[in-house]
């Protein structure tokens, strides 16, 4: 069978914008639409830091809404990412803080820094191969195997601070990473991995076979298999990574606080959800993108910060949320099928 | 009694049913006596399944009509049907695994107060009804616990107790045993003593002269006869009357077939196939030909590596068989049997479906060389001229034959030495059919190997060198194509006539 | 054999729990003294904090085997609580104030069934919506700077109020667990003896083959996430009485409670398979761990330990499936 010949005549090649194209527009002017809107509400909106502030402010949920979109398209949950968080941090701040301390959560393993972050990544990813064994293996749905590792991901980090926090006895550079600003500006280190990480995952989700994989997989699993696609191996790689990130994640945030508290990160693995979803990612996988979830998160934060700068309870963000989430839920449904009428 | 008794049960006069193109049921009319078993056969594609879909009220006719017990019958779905007393017994099984067999009999039909269930016949009349047709099944079993052909006989039993006076039987013994068989014939017996009718379709002629009464054969859309079964002779009139005057495309011989083996697989078995042994040449086109259930698939997924079997698989002097990925790695590419579930991505487009069995090709260190993608796929399309404005058209947007063409893109592309096409052609109309056999030949001569797993013999005679003959899981004979060979006696042996040899 | 665990393990588990929190916690030679496992005082205080569990579990497993999911139950619960203490501590009388709880709780179940019937998204997301939804709302409902609605100077909460979730008035049980219990054979009458049982399972077993019978799958979902919204509801009452006060975060993580004891009962997160009652003894057997294993090992083991059951619970179920399946 002769392969690609250059010269085939220019025949039915015309690139018409994709559905996933479209949907992502779709979030990104919703996203650019509501921050305009919220400029007219709230006094003082409309300003460059505050934009700056939406991203910077969100790069914890959003470094971890990369690892849930790519399980998602693949057709599979990772709520487990808020427990990793605060597993990977406090075990972080556990391995490092030195021996003989006062009591019981002043003492460490002592370990230097560097290690006690591998080691503290070695613990996220641990849960992620949990989470690819019981559904790989087990083919137990994920999102019941993922709810239990969240829980045991959290447990064990509770087990570790007896249920508060860790934040005595850590050496100097403990706080270095979290908080260290880059290019002689305000904007800190975990940001900008944020943003390489948000850069290599559009990389791979566009360019790369690993990324291709991903969609194959969530479009339809059967074919796949029968294509040749080792869907265990591809999916265990996802969780991995989504835990990996979470890991990092938990790292730099006990970095920055400098201590190590079993319940940061709660909800956070909702929230992740949540952008994915705003951003246009389908539940029964096969179709979204990273940038939709970077713009499905804007909307959320322009939500959120906007409810407290128009003085409102903070306790309206639960209902914008649900209304924002239903309202792109709809919204998405109906201009696809209208599309594709 | 009334002339309701007299008239038949069902009948169709001058039914006409068109697709674009095509006219699948041509001019048919006969009817159907009450209480009788009455048979249908014909070849693949003769308009059986299009006539049973207008009774069943998944299909409306074009033209003509229908009547049941001497009114005029329009169904417009198979709820419908069942109002009318025609029932269906699917391929797919409709019954409930969770619950009891009495609970699956009444399903639909409780009789209640405020939701409550109150006492009344109905369980004694739907368990007399099953006592009545199989008495060894116990109504209150779980049916997860029943084996498949005692699942087939609850939806029977559960068809006859709701007032079902047509039953309507699609293949029903392709995955049953031979002595599940049997009993399904019990079954039909007693059905027909408490004088129900039942619409019989099956290839297996064996069965159509043991248990029929009465059969109707049709061909190419048209009905041929409707005659007592007692005034058949045996299976050889049965075949001449579906064959007719043989309209097969001639086969012209090939010549560029090697006397290299690619491939020997030797004593597959597992729980249909039965020891089967064969192997295939260089360049050859070889065909597998068989009913439905008789192990087609079965061997196309083994030779794959989608089923583990036993026995040994050799490819190239190498042993294959151990997984899709291992198999595509050493050369071997399938289109498989259902395009739209396990071949295609349906929500991606044409340009996405075709490098995904051979990622090496397009990428460099795991990144995709775009332009080279859209170059395969402009490629492709040409190619196999798929009918498309865009190679960035949805693949669900497609007709069957065109998406057919995609999936063959998909395995073309993986530059597979030899290449399992199971149905390769079903659902495709017409010039896509032509079309794509003038692919499998092309590719042929090019020196890539071909085997076809079809039930169609007129695809198996028009294109294959070689064809293997399967019957329940065993390969029965092995012959090479001239255009002289004896269809009737390849139907013979088809339809089990190795076994029962009727002829 | 496989047929029998099938059948009985869970009676087994629990067993052997009670069993080992008896021994381990063996304070005197009589099993039955003050400060052992198996003493009455101990075992009613485990049963009264178990009620709001106990309610809920069997609503939640006929859900489940029609094959749908609720996880705003928790956020129910928690607007269920707020709303019941401040009709109580607005003066309305407890047979009415409770009534209208329920009713609340009807139209919540409501809500989430016309998401998922009528507009067709998938439940996860539909119930993950209104997870949110009503905890905003139950948050809302809550004056700022004030966690929960409770007694405050001289707005009191009424004496009935406490005593439904706390005071005994059968064996020393409460009210609230005698509600469980009445929910709970209400639930399974309605499983074997009525049609609403069969058609959930009909329609979590085979949803075409439910319709091609004639069966309104829609309406049996929809009726079910009423049933829910109502029980998750009572259980917000239980919850809320036992603490005498109506927090809004009172329901939080109750949905993993209830997949976690339906995960334990057996029932099939496909659909189709499980029963209430035995919903009932995994609540039992949660509630025997969680509040057993506090006499053991500090209260910061529970998260972990809940974690490590679920999963268990999920393989265990996956495993003895697969081998009945054989």
């Amino acid at each position: 069978m002769s392969l690609v010949t250059k010269s085939a005549k220019p025949i039915g090649h015309k690139r018409s914008l994709s559905d996933e194209m479209f949907i992502t527009m779709l979030v990104a002017s919703v996203a650019v639409g509501i921050f305009l809107l919220a400029s007219v509400l709230v006094p003082n909106f409309f300003q460059w830091q505050n934009l700056i502030n939406l991203v910077t402010n969100n790069w914890a949920v959003i470094s971890l809404g990369i690892g849930v979109t790519f399980l998602l398209v693949s057709g599979n949950f990772d709520l487990s990412v808020g427990g990793i968080v605060a597993l990977s941090g406090v075990l972080s701040v556990w391995f490092v803080q030195s021996t003989g301390g006062v009591n019981a959560l002043s003492t460490g393993l002592g370990m230097p820094y560097w290690l006690g972050v591998i080691c503290a990544l070695g613990g996220a990813l641990a849960i992620g191969g949990l989470n690819a064994l019981f559904v790989v293996r087990f083919r137990i749905p994920s999102i019941i195997v993922t709810l239990g590792t969240m829980m045991v991901a959290r447990g064990i980090a509770q087990v570790i601070t007896q249920g508060s926090q860790r934040n005595t006895n850590l050496p100097d550079e403990f706080g270095f990473l979290g908080n260290l600003t880059m290019f002689g500006t305000s904007i800190r280190f975990p940001v900008v991995l944020m943003a390489f990480m948000l850069i290599v995952a559009v990389i791979i989700e566009r360019k790369m076979v690993f990324g291709r994989i991903t969609y194959w997989i969530g479009a339809n699993p059967i074919a796949a298999t029968l294509s040749g696609i080792d869907k265990a191996k591809h999916v265990t790689y996802l969780y991995l990574f989504s835990s990996g990130i979470a890991g990092v994640v938990g790292i730099l945030l006990s970095s920055e606080f400098k201590s190590g508290y079993s319940n940061r990160g709660m909800l956070m693995e909702f929230d992740a959800l949540v952008i994915a979803l705003l951003g246009g990612v389908a539940i029964a996988g096969g179709f979204g993108s990273v940038v939709g979830m970077f713009f499905g998160a804007i909307i959320l934060a322009v939500v959120t910060s906007a409810t407290t700068g128009l003085t409102l309870s903070p306790d309206w963000q639960f209902i914008l949320k649900a209304v924002a989430v239903f309202l792109a839920i709809m919204t998405q449904t109906w201009a696809l099928a209208r599309r594709n009428r | 009694m009334t002339n309701q008794q007299q008239s038949p049960v069902l009948s169709v006069e001058g039914l006409v049913k068109d697709y674009p193109g095509v006219r699948a049921v041509d001019d048919v009319s006969f009817s159907i006596e009450r209480s009788t078993v009455h048979c249908l056969i014909g070849e693949n594609g003769a308009g059986k399944s299009t006539l049973i879909k207008m009774l069943t009220g998944a299909l409306q006719p074009t033209h003509g009509t229908m009547k049941v017990n001497g009114s005029v019958y329009q169904p417009n779905n198979t709820h419908e049907a069942r109002g009318h007393g025609i029932a269906t017994l699917f391929q797919e099984l409709h019954v409930v695994d969770e619950l009891s067999v009495l609970e699956n009999l009444t399903l639909g039909m409780e009789v209640s107060r405020f939701g409550f269930f109150i006492k009344s016949d109905l369980e004694d009349r739907v368990i007399q009804t099953l006592k009545a047709i199989e008495p060894s099944i116990d109504p209150s079993a779980r049916v997860s616990s029943l084996s498949v052909a005692q699942k087939q006989i609850i939806e029977i039993a559960r068809a006859a107790s709701s007032g079902a006076n047509v039953i309507i039987m699609d293949e029903p013994t392709a995955a049953l045993s031979e002595r599940e068989v049997d009993r399904l014939f019990g079954v039909i017996r007693r059905l027909q003593e408490t004088g129900v009718t039942v619409i019989y379709i099956s290839h297996k002629l064996d069965e159509i002269l043991n248990l029929g009464d009465t059969v109707t054969v049709m061909r190419d859309g048209k009905h041929i006869i409707t005659k007592p079964l007692s005034e058949v002779s045996g299976r050889a009139e049965l075949i001449e009357l579906m064959i007719g005057r043989s309209a097969f495309q001639t086969h012209t011989p090939r010549t560029k077939i090697s006397d290299e083996i690619l491939l020997k697989a030797e004593n597959l078995t597992n729980d249909l196939l039965k020891d089967v042994s064969f192997h295939i040449h260089k360049g050859e086109i070889v065909g597998f030909y068989g009913l439905v259930g008789a192990g087609k698939t079965e061997i196309a997924r083994a030779l794959f590596g989608a089923d583990q079997v036993a026995g040994s698989i050799s490819f190239k002097g190498q042993k294959v068989g151990r997984s899709p990925k291992h198999a595509i790695e050493a050369g071997i590419a399938l289109v498989p049997e259902e395009r739209r579930t396990q071949g295609l991505f349906t929500n991606l487009t044409i340009r996405e479906n075709i490098p995904v069995m051979n990622l090496r090709n397009l990428s460099d260190y795991g990144i995709f060389r775009s332009a080279d993608e859209v170059a395969a796929a402009i490629e492709y399309v040409d190619k196999l001229s798929i009918a498309t404005d865009s190679i960035e058209k949805h693949t669900e947007k497609l007709s069957g034959g065109n998406q057919q063409k995609v999936v063959l893109a998909k395995c073309l592309f993986s530059d597979a030495d030899l290449l399992l096409l199971d149905e390769p052609t079903r659902g495709v109309d017409v010039g896509a059919k032509t079309e794509i056999y003038d692919i499998i030949k092309d590719l042929a001569d090019e020196g890539n190997s071909v085997a076809i797993f079809s039930s169609e013999l007129e695809e198996v005679l028009g294109i294959c060198d070689r064809i293997f003959l399967l019957y329940s899981g065993s390969l029965e004979e092995e012959f090479i194509n001239s255009p002289d060979v004896d269809v009737s006696h390849i139907l013979n042996v088809v339809t089990g006539g190795h076994e029962g040899a009727v002829l | 054999m496989a047929q029998f665990l099938r059948n009985y393990y869970i009676y087994l588990v629990l067993l052997v729990i009670i069993v080992i929190l008896s021994l381990t916690n063996l304070d005197r030679f009589d099993l039955f003294a003050r400060g052992n496992f198996l003493y009455d005082r101990n075992i009613i205080n485990i049963l009264r904090v178990s009620a709001p569990l106990l309610t809920l579990a069997g609503a939640f497993t006929l859900l489940m085997v029609s094959g749908y999911i609720d996880l705003s139950v928790g956020s129910t619960m928690g607007l269920s609580a707020v709303i019941y203490a401040m009709l109580a501590i607005n003066g309305v009388p407890f047979l009415a104030a409770f009534g209208l709880t329920m009713v609340c709780g009807a139209l919540l179940g409501a809500f989430n069934g016309l998401l998922v019937v009528k507009l067709k998204i998938t439940p996860v997301i539909a119930t993950l919506i209104t997870l949110s939804l009503f905890k905003g709302i139950a948050l809302l409902l809550v004056q700022d700077g004030v966690s929960a609605i409770k007694s405050i100077g001289d707005i009191k909460m009424p004496t009935w109020f406490n005593s439904y979730g706390r005071e005994g008035v059968l064996m020393g049980l409460p009210m609230a667990f005698w509600v469980a219990v009445a929910v709970t054979i209400i639930l399974v009458v309605a499983q074997n003896r009525t049609l609403l049982g069969k058609y959930a399972a009909a329609t979590g077993g085979n949803p075409i083959a439910a319709k091609l019978s004639g069966i309104q799958t829609g309406r049996v979902v929809f009726v079910l996430y009423i049933i829910v919204g109502v029980t998750a509801a009572l259980a917000g009452i239980a919850r809320s009485s036992f603490m005498s006060l109506g927090d809004p975060l009172s329901g939080d993580g109750m949905e993993l409670n209830a997949i976690l004891i339906v995960l334990i009962g057996g029932t099939a997160f496909s659909g189709g398979e499980g029963r209430v009652f035995r919903s009932f003894i995994g609540a039992l057997i949660i509630m025997v761990l969680t509040v057993g294993m506090l006499t053991l090992v500090p209260a910061y083991f529970q998260t972990l330990v809940i974690g490590a059951a679920l999963l268990a619970a999920a393989a265990s179920n996956h495993l003895i499936s697969r081998k009945a399946a054989e």
